[in-house]
């Protein structure tokens, strides 16, 4: 990539184009570019930030970086909790919500999961080989949400209908908005639905938990559900797809974690600092300031690049480099300050207990000869990942 | 050796109870407790590796 990041008009097009298919791939190089020479970078509507310096900063003041609605529109008709809300009203959805998703909660999940893992991979372990995307990575994260919300398998498609609906809606960008909002409409009628059953008749799932809690009215346990929905399958599609793709293509790394299943907790944090499957998450400035040089003005976006703090070698020593033993590792993968993703324990759980098993069973595979990785930007998934093993 | 949390910083990511579970434990929402406030010296580098990879700079240690 040419250094023309310092000037002007330069860097517009150089990121626009350095942010196509390409860096999607291999993200990091454009991360340093941006860090060296244009750390707060000003594009249409606001700036990026990609120094850890600054994006700890803006995480640590939500009351002026805020996660309010503007900063991501997407069908709702309400802010989304607890994402699209900030403090203090925040502090009481997450005191609400935290407990449902702590760690000795989500660890309950853990044989359930198992079981769906080694229910994929039973389908495609004696052929050889397999699309990782369709038939493990996008249909698990859908499924342990089923098995959370106690809803029956089958209700797999209407789910993967539902998200896709509104994360990647067909057509123009006017159609894309009504097929959103009818989406939108159908997910608070579906939940709606469920809701009723579960209040006449309580279970031990999540929507039960939530008509539980005292304080929380319908609408807002509706618009709970939305956020799950479309924060908690996407981006654990995204790295299983980053995670295993990484996996495939060095196989000496992989060996490691087939020795010693006890280094992949460790090197689940280590794939998320260099992967950062969320590459980035929206922010509005709230009143005028100067960030790194940079004018940023009251309603300006923020976007905080994730992906360039955990790779930002002011924080992480040899930070281009890939350690499963990297004893210390602050990366920002889920996030940082008070709105730090709600589902990273349930994250974590499906990611550990996805290579656990994988490996079990299918200890040594590769790409597809003739592959060619195409990562979308912004959530970094695959349209495929054939992957090839000695059956 | 002293341990101590910063409960105002401290936002629930769970890097010291994972890396540490003798010194650290998670309250019923995930945020990390002190265990262990004057671990015993068998500790102490498990004490400091949990600090040194909180992401919220919320762990303090003390010799």
């Amino acid at each position: 990539m040419q250094d023309t990041a310092t000037t002007g008009d330069g860097i517009h097009m150089e990121v626009g184009a350095a942010f196509g298919a390409e860096a999607a791939a291999c993200p990091q190089p454009v991360f340093k570019m941006l860090r060296e020479h244009a750390p707060v970078l000003k594009v249409p509507g606001g700036v990026i930030i990609s120094r850890k310096a600054d994006i700890d900063e803006a995480f640590r003041r939500p009351e002026v970086f805020s996660s309010n609605a503007d900063a991501l529109n997407i069908g709702n008709i309400r802010p989304l909790i607890p994402l699209q809300i900030d403090p203090p009203d925040h502090v009481r959805y997450r005191r609400l919500l935290d407990p449902l998703f702590a760690p000795k909660k989500m660890a309950a999940l853990e044989s359930r999961t198992a079981a769906l893992v080694n229910r994929q991979i039973d389908r495609f372990v004696g052929r050889g080989g397999c699309d990782l995307v369709p038939e493990f990575t996008i249909p698990l994260p859908s499924e342990v949400f089923l098995t959370m919300f106690g809803l029956p398998l089958e209700e797999l498609e209407t789910f993967l209908r539902m998200k896709d609906g509104i994360i990647r809606p067909p057509g123009e960008p006017d159609e894309q908005a009504a097929h959103r909002r009818a989406t939108a409409d159908e997910m608070y009628a579906y939940f709606n639905t469920v809701l009723d059953a579960r209040s006449v008749e309580p279970r031990d799932d999540i929507l039960s938990g939530f008509l539980q809690v005292e304080d929380l009215t319908r609408e807002e346990v509706l618009d709970i559900c939305f956020l799950l929905m479309i924060a908690g399958l996407d981006t654990v599609t995204a790295s299983l797809d980053c995670f295993f793709a990484y996996l495939a293509q060095h196989p000496s790394d992989r060996d490691q974690l087939v020795a010693d299943p006890s280094l992949i907790p460790n090197a689940i944090e280590e794939l998320f600092r260099w992967e950062t499957p969320v590459t980035g998450v929206p922010r509005i400035a709230v009143q005028d300031m100067e960030l790194g040089g940079t004018e940023v003005k009251a309603g300006d976006q923020v976007m905080v690049l994730l992906g360039a703090a955990n790779t930002d070698d002011a924080e992480f020593p040899d930070a281009d480099r890939v350690d499963f033993g990297r004893e210390v590792n602050r990366h920002l993968a889920f996030g940082g300050g008070v709105h730090r993703c709600l589902g990273s324990h349930l994250a974590r759980l499906e990611l550990r207990v996805a290579l656990r098993e994988f490996h079990a069973r299918i200890p040594d595979y590769r790409l597809a000869p003739g592959t060619v990785l195409e990562y979308t930007s912004g959530i970094r998934s695959l349209a495929s990942l054939p992957l090839v093993w000695e059956a | 050796m002293k341990v101590e949390i910063d409960t105002e910083l401290c936002h629930g990511h769970g890097r010291c109870y994972m890396l540490a579970p003798e010194v650290f434990d998670a309250d019923d929402r995930g945020h990390g407790l002190v265990l262990a406030p004057s671990p015993p010296a068998e500790l102490e580098a498990k004490a400091r590796l949990a600090a040194a990879n909180c992401p919220e700079h919320a762990i303090t240690v003390t010799d």
